[in-house]
């Protein structure tokens, strides 16, 4: 007899639907699983198999064959172990097809039955879209955000067979009685001290979503600061909250109680990360890297120039097309990767200072900065210059502006823009600029000004724009035009990398 | 023995392996160059007063190194790039240098020995110099070259560089210049154009034949030169530590007046040169302070240049006196001065376009008046 029952595996951040058709027959008794199982899914004869002993089921002493079908289709892990045992059991007439007709069944079993959670339930559960789906426990909530009804859970095989032949019903799943993560467990940023151009870069940063790079000496708080962007974003809505749930869950982290992740993510990778972490991919599952994980949120690099040049390279596509597309010989996938970027870095190896401090010789600092070139450099709408507070502010009574306030003229400022021309600033072209970031005669003059010294490209010129426009809605909402004040500032936000080096070549007489 | 050739022999010696300062003088006081190079070759018994220094390994040594560096090649190879040299023996070897307690052997030159006739002041400073301290020594530089002043530095990045460009720009022929390496090969490359002017103008020399490298040690070595050549040493700008502070020593022991120019206690560049006048180097401030030392007249006037730039009004002011003070950045200036982040941009930025101010990596320095 054949069985052929629903289940699901991951690819990237999409969920498959993988049919397992499981054939008990004549022939000598063994046990074939073909349709390009992994190791882990290789294992799951095992598994299975206790299982069905513990919860009193017989193993049939007969030729199976499982199938996992689309073959053309790597699996992987142990997610399908639920459904096997299901198979085995109707396909050895243990358990009566109608039972299981219109359920699709996800989970690893345990050697005494239990059911365990899998990864990636919830992109799994949304590519099951017309049938009941069976989950652990523990993924209840990330099978309730995707399904259409309610979900169905239980604990162990035992139980699923019970409740599928109708002698129990299946148990509720448990209203989450938590709110939603509490904003306060983000950092704020009252804890920095002084420090008031980076705190308005901050602000500038997540009102425009603008990429910023922060240049200091060690201890100056780049990563202080850095960890309090989140809290300065507003919270995510229903359409990003959902996509940022679905790739977490499909590379297997845990979600918050509520289930979903309504809060923009921070990842903030080490620099000894690989490629494949930082991008995505991996030989069989495609996971999602941490540029995926970052998507609708934050993602931070300190010591930008740690990190190895592939990394650095992995992210000119999520920046230039906010998707990343990974492929393997076996299979492609697609993921989001839309997020702001915020990188750290000192401005020479010896970590710099007040002019005449620095120890590295020329050589040395442009070796060092030639490194943060390349893809990233121009990425950067802001680069903001972060110095130690002084002994006086460090130790001062108060702290600075806490950032629900910022948030409230971050949230403000992003409606503006989204009001005007439907992105962020930071989203907008050079033609979109001319329409809706229009420039006051004085704030053309300066920024000609700069070109003609030299001092600026053409793309350059454009980012001032765009952080001016972000600049001026937050500090005149409503104000058209785009005035001087808003582009010097938005120019005193892009300091040089070159570093305290008097350049003499141009005094010779 | 022709001129070029004499060059070339003591081009030769004083590139030979195992070679000092001192056993090149012990040579060449008992022999002439030639001859000297054949001693060091092995091919002519050396002076009895010489012989105790050729110990075997020694020859073995030189005999090996002379037999790859033939006179006449490098006798070439000197008149190429204009190199010539004098050892104590010729009239033309600067007579302070004579009673040195340790006198070079050989100096290689490029340029006129004439720029030695007049005053001379030392002015060394750190390779690590801020923007108003290589302003300063470009300053004291063109103003002691305008008074007819020769003055004598090392060519070294930072403070040295500035000192001379300086002079440059008033008289050429009050440069002169010493170096830690074969006067063909300009060290650091960034100052080829500033090595040539100081040699067509004034004079170059290094204790080393062409082609030698500016290993560490030689440096130390140059700096009791400057120190040897100068009436006085002007430290500009010296951290804690430095060659500067070599210099001055030396300069100490050789009986000649260290000046220092006082910095800010926040300026780490200012440290060596601070400690110099806690231990009793008098300070600078300006350049009649040196001319003064000197005993010349500092009442001469000297026509302060032309300063083109706008003079900076009220809120422009402020920022400008507070970046003269100490190097200061955005957040300093809203942070001490209560201005708002847009107006200490605005205001900075005017500066920086009428030039009274210079950005680098966030810090904003005063730019002094054009040396």
């Amino acid at each position: 007899m054949i069985a052929s029952i629903p289940s699901a595996s991951v690819l990237g951040v999409r969920g498959c639907p993988v049919t397992v058709e499981v054939h008990v027959g004549d022939g000598l008794p063994g046990y074939h699983m073909v349709g390009m199982p992994d190791t882990a899914c290789r294992e799951s004869r095992d598994r299975v198999r206790a299982a069905l002993a513990s919860c009193d089921f017989k193993w049939p002493s007969r030729s199976i064959t499982v199938n996992l079908a689309p073959t053309s289709q790597r699996k992987s892990g142990a997610g399908l172990d639920l459904a096997i045992a299901i198979g085995v059991l109707v396909a050895s007439e243990q358990l009566p097809v109608a039972d299981v007709a219109g359920h699709a069944f996800l989970g690893e079993l345990g050697l005494d039955g239990t059911l365990r959670s899998v990864p990636g339930v919830a992109p799994m559960v949304d590519s099951l879209d017309a049938i009941d789906v069976v989950v652990p426990v523990e993924n209840a909530r990330e099978a309730q955000i995707a399904a259409r009804g309610m979900p169905r859970i239980a604990a162990d095989l035992a139980t699923v067979v019970t409740c599928l032949v109708g002698a129990r019903a299946w148990e509720p799943v448990p209203l989450s009685s938590h709110s939603d993560e509490a904003p306060a467990l983000l950092p704020d940023l009252s804890d920095v001290r002084g420090q008031p151009v980076a705190r308005r870069a901050l602000e500038i940063a997540a009102a425009g979503g603008h990429h910023m790079l922060l240049i200091g000496s060690p201890g100056s708080g780049k990563t202080m600061l850095a960890q309090r962007l989140p809290g300065l974003l507003p919270p995510l809505d229903r359409d990003d909250s959902l996509e940022t749930t679905m790739v977490h869950s499909a590379a297997g982290l845990r979600l918050p109680p509520g289930g979903l992740i309504r809060h923009p993510p921070f990842r903030a990778p080490h620099h000894t990360t690989s490629v494949v972490a930082m991008v995505g991919g991996g030989s069989h599952q495609l996971r999602p890297g941490e540029v995926s994980l970052a998507t609708n949120g934050v993602l931070f690099m300190d010591e930008l120039g740690e990190f190895a040049r592939s990394a650095l390279e992995g992210l000119r596509e999520p920046l230039e097309e906010g998707v990343i597309r990974v492929a393997r010989a076996a299979a492609r996938a697609t993921m989001p990767a839309r997020f702001l970027l915020v990188a750290a870095t000192n401005p020479c190896p010896c970590g710099g200072g007040p002019p005449g401090s620095c120890q590295c010789d020329d050589h040395a600092r442009g070796r060092y900065l030639r490194r943060l070139s390349g893809p990233l450099a121009d990425r950067f709408d802001l680069r903001v210059v972060v110095h130690r507070p002084a002994v006086d502010e460090l130790l001062g009574a108060d702290g600075g502006e806490p950032s629900a306030s910022v948030r409230h003229r971050v949230v403000a400022a992003r409606a503006v823009a989204l009001e005007r021309a439907g992105k962020v600033n930071a989203a907008l072209s050079p033609d979109d600029l001319d329409e809706f970031a229009p420039l006051a005669a004085g704030a053309r003059t300066v920024l000609r000004n700069e070109i003609e010294r030299e001092r600026l490209t053409g793309r350059g010129y454009h980012r001032i724009r765009r952080v001016a426009r972000t600049i001026a809605d937050l500090s005149d909402p409503g104000e058209p035009i785009v005035t001087l004040g808003h582009v010097e500032l938005a120019l005193a936000m892009r300091a040089s990398l070159r570093g305290p080096a008097i350049t003499d070549s141009r005094w010779i007489a | 023995m022709g001129a070029d050739l004499r060059t070339g022999a003591l081009a030769a010696l004083a590139g030979l392996d195992l070679v000092t300062t001192a056993r090149l003088r012990m040579l060449l006081a008992h022999h002439e160059p030639g001859e000297a190079l054949a001693v060091a070759a092995g091919r002519c018994r050396p002076h009895p007063a010489v012989e105790p220094m050729m110990t075997p390994e020694l020859r073995r040594a030189w005999a090996l190194s002379a037999a790859q560096r033939e006179h006449g090649e490098w006798a070439a190879r000197c008149a190429r790039v204009g190199v010539g040299a004098i050892t104590l023996a010729d009239e033309a070897f600067p007579e302070v240098l004579r009673s040195d307690p340790q006198p070079p052997a050989v100096l290689f030159f490029r340029g006129d020995w004439t720029a030695l006739d007049v005053r001379r002041v030392g002015i060394v400073g750190t390779r690590n110099a801020t923007g108003p301290g290589c302003d300063f020594a470009a300053t004291l530089g063109r103003q002691l070259a305008e008074q007819g002043v020769t003055v004598v530095s090392g060519l070294a990045k930072g403070i040295d560089g500035a000192a001379h460009r300086g002079v440059l720009r008033a008289d050429g022929r009050r440069a002169v210049g010493v170096v830690a390496n074969g006067l063909d090969s300009p060290y650091p490359r960034v100052h080829r154009e500033l090595w040539n002017a100081v040699a067509e103008g004034g004079l170059l020399l290094s204790e080393w034949p062409p082609g030698t490298e500016p290993e560490k040690f030689r440096f130390p070595l140059r700096n009791r030169i400057i120190a040897g050549l100068s009436e006085l040493l002007v430290v500009v700008e010296s951290r804690e530590r430095g060659g500067s502070l070599t210099t001055a020593r030396e300069a100490l022991e050789r009986g000649v007046d260290v000046m220092a120019v006082p910095g800010s206690i926040n300026n780490r560049a200012a440290a060596g040169t601070n400690q110099l006048i806690r231990d009793g180097a008098t300070p600078v401030t300006e350049v009649a302070d040196i001319l003064l030392a000197l005993g010349l007249d500092h009442r001469r006037s000297h026509p302060t240049a032309f300063d083109s730039r706008p003079l900076p009004r009220g809120a422009e002011a402020l920022v400008l006196d507070r970046c003269r003070a100490d190097p200061s950045t955005l957040d300093t200036i809203v942070a001490e001065l209560g201005f708002s982040i847009t107006d200490a941009a605005m205001t900075l930025a005017r500066l920086e376009r009428s030039g009274w101010v210079r950005e680098s990596g966030g810090w904003f320095e005063e730019v002094g008046p054009w040396a």
